[in-house]
């Protein structure tokens, strides 16, 4: 049995030394570990041993089974480190004036479908529709802010306990420029509204579409990373009953007629009053169902009157205007559109997935 | 906070079925976390509502929004009023972080199981019976939503509570068995010889109540929600009572607390032979201007006046008009309702009474507001769109180096943004390149079986400024691995397809390129091919570059195939 080992090793340790690219190696791995490998097969043969040899076969034979391993290995990255060393006689063709915008001929460029991101598609669609009531997107505030514009400013002060549904990813300033305030990654599209209120005059009718952030651990039904849409309308007059307008209006036109929206209390500390939106469950129609929890309802985003506090702290004159804000999740929309079950699926890079769409 | 419904209805005459009560209560007050035979569980998550947080509080809710009678009234005289008892001594080092004090000695008490009316009722709220005595205090915050602590008076040296700030470097045992290390932000309650308490937080392990306890010294307190809220943080120990702390204590209902704890251990056969009562306590009642036409307004619905003022009744709030002023009404603000400050807060308190869903939907009037420049929302879209018809994938991933591409391209942190609590080390650190993660998906979905792979993101990178906020900028990456020896010549087709919106300078682009680009740095040299290396130009400025990633590399994320990148910042164009 020692012999046969011996042999064993001698002889793939030649068949290595002499394999020149990688495929051979694959090889030479399968005739040694794969199922029916030469070192696989080996132990069933020990049985027949008696105490005393196999005291001696044993580790002989697992540190051959080590060497030769380290041995492919070793070898690949020779082959690889070989093969890299071509890489400096290879040549960047970039068929060079394509780049100023003339496709050549004979290039290598491949027949493929393009998909569109279903995010991408779901924000399109409700960005133009909310166009056509006059709302324009602002994209002037950024993912990384200050305590004060994301929270601060909207009434949600610092030590208040309803900084517990906000779940903030904090920023090291540690190496940054020195801040007067603490960082964050926004944990809504809401530090836009500071902003806005100072650079526009009523009336305003602004669509916030971006990423978001949140301490929140990953599962089926939970992200670090989502989209927020949201609507900021400040003018005279304006009302709950607006509240009402927007969300019947989304909800028909996003998931039929027969889908009614309902408002219902809720509290936000940036908004005064608060509202839940409810539309009635898309799969039952409000019988009541597994999805809905037999309520015949689904929670589907929520909004509210913008708090006096931030609005004088945005500069608007509350004697004058008054202000709602209205949001949904556009990955729990297309979720429930499409029977996405997994939340994740959107920041996969999945292409079996992205490809559906 | 779970509302036991037995409970519920010894405090409600309530005239609606259960199911009716569960469909109203998220409609007009707040949303249900779980239903069961035995309670109501209500999402207190982020809420303001200090006064959910009790039985009689939600019991109130319940009877405005149910029109059923509560069955208690609150009591106009306490126990110890008509008593001459002496005091318990009481020191207070900061009257600012505990306003109010109060301190009830309790003898002759025998501690055993309680009773079964009591279990249940700490069963159906989520909390377990430990001994009669203990349980009192339990049911009481549940009732009341005051907290209150029992002392062993054997165990408090010279029967002498002292409210300070720790000292830098003590620790103390709390019930839970952990020894916890206090800052100096750290409430204490101590006697003159050592620590009995964590504020409003938790006691300690060295002052409980045992079988052998027979006086206790019962302390009801209101202490700074702030600093509770920091020590609870920094402990992580959130308990109920520092849960009701954060939301906001009154100093009525801690009277009422108070005195109905006394009679729960006078029935017991306990007696109150000493109390101290400090601080101001008496509430200073809120009063707040509303009118007629800011409802309406705010609502967009016409409620009558007669309507408002029973609403704001139901609710507990009393209404008088403002002289002179038909339609303005100055209203007083039940003690409980420590949410209620602005006038729009009472405005929802109306428009919740008149139902949320019966409020008619009202059209956007008014003109529309001035153009907005809408160019880089335009372009962005309009590029995916491109790039798409040219037979890409969009894809969307995480603005987070992954800790695979930190450890393969060891970016120095000291050019990335890092994230101070990361959930995990996939969140430590912000990309300042798009590309690694989009090789991580060509690993992927080469692994799943794909061989011809074309993708794009546009996101957001972010990087270090010299002043002010850190930069954020737009880049366009785009990654093809097609399964040739030479991805990148498909970058000049794709580029092409968006020839519009990309318009690179054509500078210094000769066909064969070898060495061109090799001023690029070290890491550059590393991570990418020898010579398939570019930079890409826009009026005359650097604003990516196209590479094909080096073979080593791809090896570390598993890749066998060429993969070649392009990234681009998008921002240029829009000038």
């Amino acid at each position: 049995m020692e012999e046969k080992i011996n042999k064993i090793q001698a002889d793939y340790l030649s068949k290595i030394s002499q394999a020149k690219i990688l495929e051979d190696l694959d090889k030479i791995f399968l005739a040694l570990f794969g199922k029916s490998g030469e070192l696989t097969l080996l132990p069933r043969e020990f049985s027949k041993l008696t105490k005393e040899e196999l005291h001696k076969v044993g580790p002989l034979f697992n540190k051959t089974k080590l060497e030769l391993d380290k041995e492919i290995r070793d070898k690949r990255n020779e082959i690889r480190e070989d093969s890299y060393k071509k890489l400096e006689s290879e040549t960047l063709i970039l068929q060079g004036v394509a780049l100023q915008g003339i496709a050549l001929e004979n290039t290598q460029a491949q027949k493929r479908t393009g998909h569109l991101h279903p995010l991408t598609q779901f924000e399109k669609k409700i960005a133009d529709l909310f166009c056509k009531l006059g709302f324009q997107q602002y994209d002037g505030a950024p993912h990384i802010d200050t305590d004060y514009n994301t929270y601060e400013a909207l009434n949600i002060p610092k030590d208040s306990p309803a900084r517990d549904l906000q779940d903030t990813l904090y920023i090291d300033t540690k190496n940054l420029a020195p801040q007067k305030d603490k960082l964050l990654l926004r944990g809504h599209t809401s530090n836009s509204e500071i902003r806005i209120m100072k650079e526009f005059k009523p009336p305003i009718r602004m669509m916030l579409i971006g990423r978001c952030f949140r301490h929140e651990n990953l599962d089926a039904r939970h992200e670090h990373t989502f989209d927020q849409f949201e609507i900021v309308y400040i003018d005279k007059g304006v009302n709950m009953g607006n509240l009402q307008y927007l969300s019947e209006y989304f909800l028909k036109e996003v998931f039929g007629t027969e889908i009614r929206a309902r408002l219902r209390t809720k509290y936000y500390p940036q908004v005064e009053p608060g509202a839940g939106i409810d539309g009635l469950c898309i799969f039952c129609k409000g019988k009541g169902c597994r999805v809905c929890g037999n309520v015949g309802w689904l929670e589907l985003g929520g909004a509210g009157m913008i708090h006096p506090v931030a609005l004088l702290n945005g500069g608007i004159d509350t004697s004058k205007y008054s202000g709602l804000a209205w949001g949904i999740s556009p990955e729990r929309m297309v979720m429930l559109i499409e029977g996405i079950e997994d939340i994740r699926l959107f920041r996969s890079g999945d292409l079996k997935f992205l490809q559906k769409y | 906070m779970k509302v036991s419904i037995a409970w519920l209805k010894e405090l409600v005459d309530l005239k609606v079925s259960i199911e009716e009560l569960t469909r109203l209560l998220p409609l007009r007050t707040i949303g249900l976390k779980e239903v069961t035979d035995d309670f109501i569980e209500l999402d207190m998550k982020g809420y303001n509502r200090a006064d959910l947080l009790s039985m009689r509080g939600v019991a109130r809710e319940v009877s405005a929004i149910t029109d059923s009678e509560v069955k208690f009234t609150p009591e106009s005289q306490f126990v110890w009023e008509e008593k001459k008892l002496p005091k318990v001594k009481v020191e207070i080092e900061d009257n600012k972080l505990c306003q109010v004090y109060c301190v009830a000695k309790i003898e002759g008490l025998k501690v055993k199981s309680s009773s079964k009316e009591w279990v249940k009722k700490l069963i159906d709220s989520g909390i377990r019976s430990i001994d009669n005595v203990t349980d009192v205090t339990n049911l009481i915050m549940l009732e009341y939503g005051q907290t209150i602590h029992a002392f062993d008076a054997a165990k408090v040296a010279d029967e002498t509570m002292i409210v300070r700030l720790a000292k830098g470097g003590e620790e103390f045992v709390t019930l839970d068995g952990k020894s916890r290390k206090l800052t100096k932000e750290d409430l204490l309650i101590t006697d003159p010889k050592g620590i009995l308490s964590l504020s409003g937080i938790m006691g300690g392990k060295n002052s409980e109540i045992t079988g052998n306890t027979n006086t206790i010294l019962l302390e009801v307190a209101i202490f700074d929600p702030v600093s509770i809220r920091k020590s609870s943080q920094r402990f992580s120990l959130y308990s109920e009572a520092s849960k009701r702390i954060q939301h906001g204590l009154t100093k009525a209902n801690l009277m009422q607390a108070l005195s109905a704890a006394i009679k729960m251990y006078e029935q017991l056969g306990g007696k109150l032979t000493a109390i101290t009562l400090t601080g101001n306590l008496e509430d200073i009642p809120k009063k707040i201007k509303l009118t007629q036409e800011k409802i309406n307004s705010l609502i967009g619905v016409d409620i009558s006046p007669d309507q408002v003022k029973s609403s704001l009744k139901k609710f507990g709030f009393e209404m008088s008009l403002q002289e002179g002023q038909s339609q303005t009404w100055e209203v007083t603000v039940p003690y409980w309702r420590l949410d209620i400050a602005i006038e729009e807060d009472l405005i929802e308190e109306v428009a919740r009474m008149y139902g949320y869903e019966k409020i008619p939907a009202n059209e956007l009037k008014g003109e529309l507001p001035e153009k907005v420049d809408q160019t880089l929302p335009n372009f962005i879209y309009d590029l995916k769109k491109a790039l798409a018809d040219a037979g890409l994938t969009e894809v969307q991933t995480y603005s987070f180096y992954s800790s695979k591409s930190f450890s393969i391209l060891q970016p120095p942190p000291s050019t990335l943004i890092k994230v101070a609590n990361p959930i995990s080390s996939e969140t430590e650190y912000l990309r300042n390149n798009v590309w690694p993660n989009l090789v991580e998906v060509v690993g992927r979905n080469l692994r799943n079986g794909f061989k011809d792979i074309a993708i794009f993101e546009i996101g957001k990178a972010y990087t270090p400024a010299e002043n002010g906020l850190p930069a954020e900028q737009y880049r366009l990456s785009l990654v093809i691995c097609n399964g040739t020896e030479n991805p990148i010549s498909e970058f000049s087709v794709i580029l092409s397809a968006a020839k519009n919106l990309i318009k690179l300078d054509p500078s210094a682009s000769p066909q064969d390129d070898k060495g061109a680009d090799d001023t690029r740095g070290e890491p550059e040299k590393r991570i990418f091919h020898p010579t398939r290396f570019k930079n890409l130009e826009y009026k005359g400025k650097v604003i990516g570059a196209l590479a094909e990633v080096h073979p080593r590399i791809l090896n570390e994320y598993r890749i066998e195939k060429r993969v070649a990148i392009l990234e681009i910042s998008i921002e240029p164009f829009m000038s």
